[in-house]
């Protein structure tokens, strides 16, 4: 049973390299594109392209959803087993950055947070197995900013529109359009910083894998015939920059936007105004 | 004509892309400044190692975004702006 | 064209992405978190059910324990009453002894010194009788007359009366 579980929750990966193998051309020499449009959906507003950067991402999230079913099926109370040590570890780490980092009035961000860095690190590491990371498409990372932007705003209502509004106008009224502007930057600047970081890393593999193409083909071009058209150097070295651009890279990029929208969630809302009008809407209640 | 007006404009956009990745600089010195203080101060309270490197990477990612953005206009200019530029201008001429 | 830009913005894929996020959200919190932390919840009653038992256990064992105590010291009471008892009893019994050998001693004492003081009283009158008697043939003897045997004891006898006396 778990074991068909972790299967299934490979399974996702290897079709996504399948796909990729069957459907998306090999790509000649130095070329920067986007991600491959397999077909693309009539809708308004410009149709909907269903994109390599959609594919990976429907196939990172069954892969977690299996790889969750792996690790929490059949839990037990005593002798447990490492695959419920590991789901409690990450449980546990969780929830213990999100009550350092929130305060524990948004304990129930545990989830989110997870779901955040489990999908930006994992799409971000599709890059290893070659395929194409779908954080470095700037329509995924856009989501994510707006759905977070949503969350901040919903916990900034909180306290009711007029304190959401004053907010605004801090420390003077005259302030207030830089302070929208600000409000508005804060989903484009976590966009783009979690965008930019993943495309300047894919940017520059690709740089460094045709430097090595070239190079190779200079030095060895004393070789026979079918041993020198083999660029000798593409082999294993781009993997060792690799490491950096997408192991660390990726993971570090995934950290950071779990970290701000923690930040700027808990940042956002006024504590002091939301807990005093709860108490005056107790207080009217208890009036009536 | 048409090709030298073609030609400004690509070497244009290269040039501008080329100036952009400037504030590159900015960045660049500003963590470098974060992580010597952070050094600084995990040289002082080693103990303190992982707030402090918490910390300094969470700044490093907040002060690199001016960098991103340059990279980001760069990226426009070099993937996105020579199309609409000359689109524009073969609009303007007529020529479409 | 088949590939996207590199930067190119269209708003029903941000819309898929943002419910992407939102869906591994609620996969995440219903199949990962609840589920944790139910079982974690439930083992955590489990403990404090296991403490309170372990807990009761441990009160009752403190509880046999106090009223073996009691009985242990109840006993105690008992044995040192007992060896009082019997150490009395002791006592008494080799006072009594002790007693009753004395009388006997003293008894036996006093018996002797009677016997003695008889004896001696006797060896007393046999003496004086005999140095009378030597005495009055000595006399008989010097003196070479017959004195009246009753004068002449009658005599001695003051005489050595006389003599013991002084």
């Amino acid at each position: 049973m778990s074991i068909l579980l972790l299967i299934l929750a490979i399974l996702p990966i290897v079709a996504g390299i399948i796909i990729k193998i069957m459907f998306v051309p090999a790509v000649e020499g130095i070329s920067v594109t986007g991600a491959h449009i397999f077909f693309t959906i009539d809708l308004p507003l410009g149709g909907l392209p269903i994109t390599e950067s959609q594919v990976n991402s429907w196939l990172v999230i069954l892969s977690l959803f299996f790889f969750c079913l792996f690790l929490t099926h059949d839990l037990k109370t005593k002798d447990i087993s490492k695959r419920q040590v590991i789901a409690e570890w990450i449980v546990e780490a969780v929830d213990k950055m999100v009550l350092k980092n929130m305060g524990d009035f948004f304990m129930g961000f545990g989830p989110f947070i997870a779901a955040i860095m489990g999908l930006s690190a994992m799409t971000s590491l599709m890059s290893v197995v070659g395929l194409f990371p779908a954080t470095s498409d700037i329509n995924v990372v856009g989501g994510w900013a707006i759905l977070v932007f949503f969350v901040i705003t919903y916990y900034k209502l909180k306290a009711g529109i007029l304190v959401y509004l004053k907010g605004f106008t801090e420390p003077v009224a005259f302030f207030a359009p830089v302070n929208v502007a600000s409000e508005f930057a804060t989903p484009f600047s976590m966009a783009f910083r979690h965008y930019g970081n993943v495309l300047s890393g894919s940017i520059i593999s690709v740089l460094i894998a045709s430097v090595l193409g070239a190079l190779s083909n200079l030095v060895f071009q004393w070789l026979p015939e079918p041993l020198s058209s083999i660029e000798f150097f593409r082999i294993g070295l781009p993997a060792i920059f690799s490491i950096y651009f997408d192991l660390f890279s990726g993971c570090l990029q995934a950290f950071i936007f779990a970290m701000l929208t923690m930040l700027y969630v808990s940042n956002g809302f006024p504590q002091d105004e939301y807990f005093k009008r709860k108490a005056l809407k107790h207080a009217k209640e208890n009036k009536k | 004509m048409l090709e030298l007006a073609i030609g400004l404009i690509l070497g244009g956009c290269a040039i501008g892309a080329g100036i952009a990745m400037i504030a590159g600089f900015g960045p660049g010195i500003g963590e470098g400044q974060a992580v010597a203080a952070a050094c600084e101060a995990i040289g002082r309270q080693p103990e303190s190692q992982s707030a402090v490197t918490t910390t300094m990477l969470m700044g490093c990612a907040v002060a690199e975004t001016t960098g991103l953005y340059s990279f980001v206009i760069a990226l426009l200019l070099i993937f996105l702006a020579p199309g609409r530029f000359v689109n524009i201008l073969l609009k303007a001429l007529g020529k479409m | 064209m088949n590939e996207l830009d590199v930067l190119s913005v269209n708003i029903w894929q941000i819309l898929i992405s943002l419910f992407n996020l939102a869906i591994l959200y609620f996969l995440f919190k219903k199949f990962l978190f609840a589920r944790v932390k139910a079982i974690v919840a439930k083992r955590a009653s489990e403990v404090t059910a296991e403490y309170d038992k372990a807990q009761k256990a441990t009160e009752e064992a403190n509880e046999i324990k106090a009223s073996w105590e009691e009985k242990i010291k109840t006993a105690d009471a008992k044995a040192e009453e007992i060896i009082q008892a019997a150490v009395e009893k002791a006592d008494n019994r080799s006072e009594v002894m002790l007693y009753e050998s004395r009388e006997k001693a003293e008894s036996i004492v006093r018996k002797a010194k009677a016997d003695a003081e008889r004896e001696r009283a006797e060896a007393q009158a046999t003496i004086k009788q005999e140095i009378v008697d030597v005495s009055t043939a000595l006399s008989e003897k010097i003196i070479g007359r017959e004195i009246n045997m009753d004068d002449h004891r009658s005599l001695i006898d003051s005489f050595i009366d006389n003599m013991g006396d002084e």
